[in-house]
């Protein structure tokens, strides 16, 4: 148990974990007590991840800004989100690797730390009738409100699920499920038909596929994320080799990416993720790339050099 | 008779062969269930967590009243007893939805119900029955409590049993904002300075009312209609429940209505979001309080109206709105006082 490092912590008695049911008041008091002591830091660590449409939760379990997430919020490996603190700070990130089968993500915050963040149940030590309490973002960002706090117990234990009596909404999935130690024990990932069933991606399934998730893998085949299909990534342009200057954009296509980046009929495109553009090295990466995907673009306006990273939009 | 005989056997041997695959289904989900799962009855909504908070229940047993429905015997609604004579305060716009009901406080029935006041901003109604050494929530307490507290609320109830379910309260207490927009159920058009109505909507407020078809609308309120535009805008910061005063012309002549705006969604349905969707039976009015409680007790548009206490039997607050899945709203205790004097001034009770 690591709790006694945890400020203000309130002691070790867990014992209504023990219990079958609370049979006093004072079982619950403790219950609440011990539940209060790792609320600020649990709140703290706890972010909602903003896509364009919509937005999900998740954990921070490193200094350096690693976050616990589900495979459905990323959606993808390398997609980009902002990272919003409770208090409304705002950071930038990049997904990392997903589990597809069993929803299980990680993410990075690209801005420097440190961070404020939690630990989770490396030992896998949270056992059916454990007292829980989940936190999100349901629903999205409130700042009025603050995250979304949720007290219950883990009622089912299997292999790659684990369900609670915590009560969820949209825009808490990827968010974290603790234990009274304070630990994460499983991210949110879906709900069963009543109010009473919340699923979650055990910790467990996350320790399975650690190096996998931090490398950026992509992992099985959903049904929680897709992988894109290659070729589908669309830039918005037509372009042809103008020798040592790169490669002349002649056509910009209305409403597509390149127009909205700012990239015009006559520029010049230059780079791609750092390596020089040539006609094949700009026909082979589209021929690879997925909507969706995010390319680091630089390319020549006038005198100006310009570089943008740009979410490929999908292919008419 | 061979061909009869040749089909049962393959028959049965079909049948041999269901029994096999269900019995292995049975022989790995058996005892994966038992070690696994965790009963009903020892959930946090289960009936073994209610027993432990045997003495919370005294004080939802004595201060929350059950509204009964005449017609289908179901309650509808709960109130808060706010004093020993049968004062009781409860949710405006559920109420308004049966016409006919008795209230339970306790084990008693009451048949002679009374609406003695309502105020629309917390969607709050004064109702007296005929009672006596009832007791009353305290409204002199305040409902500064820590995130993660536990409070209990009314679950379900049986006809002589208020059964008691827990939450924590589980987010900052705040004003909700209005944002379900309101409508009056009509369908109009502009015509000389005028809205023509071209269409009344069934079961809206507008009907209820006897706007017609055809009626042509001069004003709103204290506001004279310039444009269609100007009546949206004003509409948008009003909430179900409000009612207007419409200014009607009728062949030649003129008459005021007031009509109470309903929730777009109760009227036409959608549009309502993916949440909204997962969320069962929330309240139709949910936004525009000035200060919420909220908390996490598991409740219903049915079962909002009651008392909201600590497990110290504290009072807190009247639960008024079961928003979505995850979050419930209470008035707190402290404004809830202030409302209660104010409803006691509208019906001129001292």
């Amino acid at each position: 148990m690591c709790g006694f490092t945890i400020p203000g912590w309130a002691g070790d008695d867990l014992s209504f974990n023990d219990q079958e049911v609370p049979t006093s008041l004072d079982d619950f008091r403790q219950i609440q007590k011990t539940l209060q002591s790792h609320l600020e830091r649990a709140r703290a660590a706890t972010v909602c991840l903003k896509l364009e449409n919509g937005s999900g939760s998740g954990v921070i379990v490193s200094a350096e800004g690693l976050i616990l997430t589900a495979a459905h919020v990323t959606g993808g490996v390398g997609k980009e989100m902002t990272v919003i603190m409770e208090d409304g700070t705002q950071y930038r990130g990049v997904s990392l690797g997903l589990q597809s089968e069993t929803d299980a993500a990680m993410f990075q915050i690209i801005d420097d730390g440190p961070f404020p963040f939690v630990s989770y149940d490396q030992e896998d030590t949270t056992k059916l009738g454990d007292w829980l309490f989940a936190l999100g973002h349901s629903g999205g960002f409130d700042q009025s409100r603050g995250i979304n706090v949720r007290v219950g117990r883990l009622v089912r234990d299997a292999e790659s699920t684990i369900q609670s009596d915590c009560m969820l909404i949209g825009g808490d999935s990827g968010g974290p499920l603790f234990n009274m130690n304070g630990e994460v024990v499983g991210i949110h990932s879906r709900v069963g038909g009543s109010k009473e069933e919340s699923m979650h991606v055990p910790l467990r399934e996350f320790q399975r596929n650690w190096e996998q998730l931090l490398g950026e893998e992509f992992i099985g085949e959903g049904p929680f994320a897709q992988k894109g299909v290659p070729g589908t990534g669309f830039l918005g342009v037509l372009v042809e080799p103008d020798s040592d200057h790169g490669l002349k954009v002649i056509e910009v296509w209305e409403n597509s990416v390149a127009q909205q980046a700012g990239i015009l009929v006559g520029d010049h495109l230059i780079e791609l993720a750092g390596e020089k553009l040539t006609a094949e090295l700009f026909r082979e990466e589209m021929r690879r790339r997925c909507a969706g995907d995010v390319i680091e673009l630089q390319w020549k306006s006038g005198d100006q050099i310009k570089k943008q990273k740009i979410q490929l939009g999908q292919r008419p | 008779m061979e061909k009869w005989g040749s089909d049962q056997k393959a028959e049965n041997s079909t049948r041999t062969e269901a029994m096999r695959v269900l019995t292995s289904i049975f022989l790995f989900f058996g005892p994966f269930l038992a070690a696994n799962t965790l009963p009903s009855e020892k959930r946090k909504n289960g009936p073994l967590i209610q027993e432990a908070l045997a003495p919370v229940q005294v004080y939802l047993q004595e201060s929350s009243a059950v509204f009964y429905d005449n017609e289908t015997y179901k309650n509808f609604i709960y109130g808060t007893v706010v004093s020993a004579d049968g004062l009781i305060l409860t949710k405006a716009s559920e109420l308004d939805q049966v016409s006919d009901y008795v209230v339970r406080i306790g084990t008693k029935k009451y048949r002679d119900v009374k609406v003695l006041a309502t105020d629309t901003q917390w969607d709050v109604s004064l109702v007296a029955v005929d009672a006596e050494g009832l007791k009353p929530v305290d409204l002199k307490g305040e409902s500064e409590v820590e995130l993660g507290t536990w409070v209990v609320a009314n679950g379900a109830s049986e006809r002589r049993f208020r059964r008691p379910r827990p939450g924590i309260v589980s987010a900052k207490r705040r004003e909700i904002p209005g944002g379900t927009p309101a409508v009056l159920g009509i369908r109009f058009k502009m015509e000389d300075q005028k809205l023509l109505v071209l269409e009344v909507t069934k079961d809206s407020g507008a009907q209820k009312a006897g706007v017609k078809k055809g009626d042509l609308i001069t004003s709103v309120d204290t506001m004279t209609i310039e444009s269609e535009q100007s009546l949206v805008e004003y509409l948008r910061n009003k909430a179900p429940g409000d009612e207007l005063k419409i200014g009607i012309e009728r062949e030649g002549k003129t008459l005021e209505l007031t009509v109470a705006l309903v929730a777009r969604h109760e009227l036409y349905g959608g549009p309502q979001n993916r949440n909204d969707q997962m969320s069962g039976e929330f309240s139709a009015r949910r936004t525009s309080f000035p200060m919420v409680l909220q908390h996490e007790v598991m409740l219903s548009a049915r079962s909002v109206g009651g008392p909201l206490f600590t497990l110290e039997g504290k009072f807190l607050g009247m639960n008024i709105a079961a928003a979505n899945r995850v979050e419930s709203y209470a008035i707190p205790v402290e404004n809830l006082s202030e409302l209660f004097q104010r409803l006691k001034d509208k019906a001129s009770i001292k």
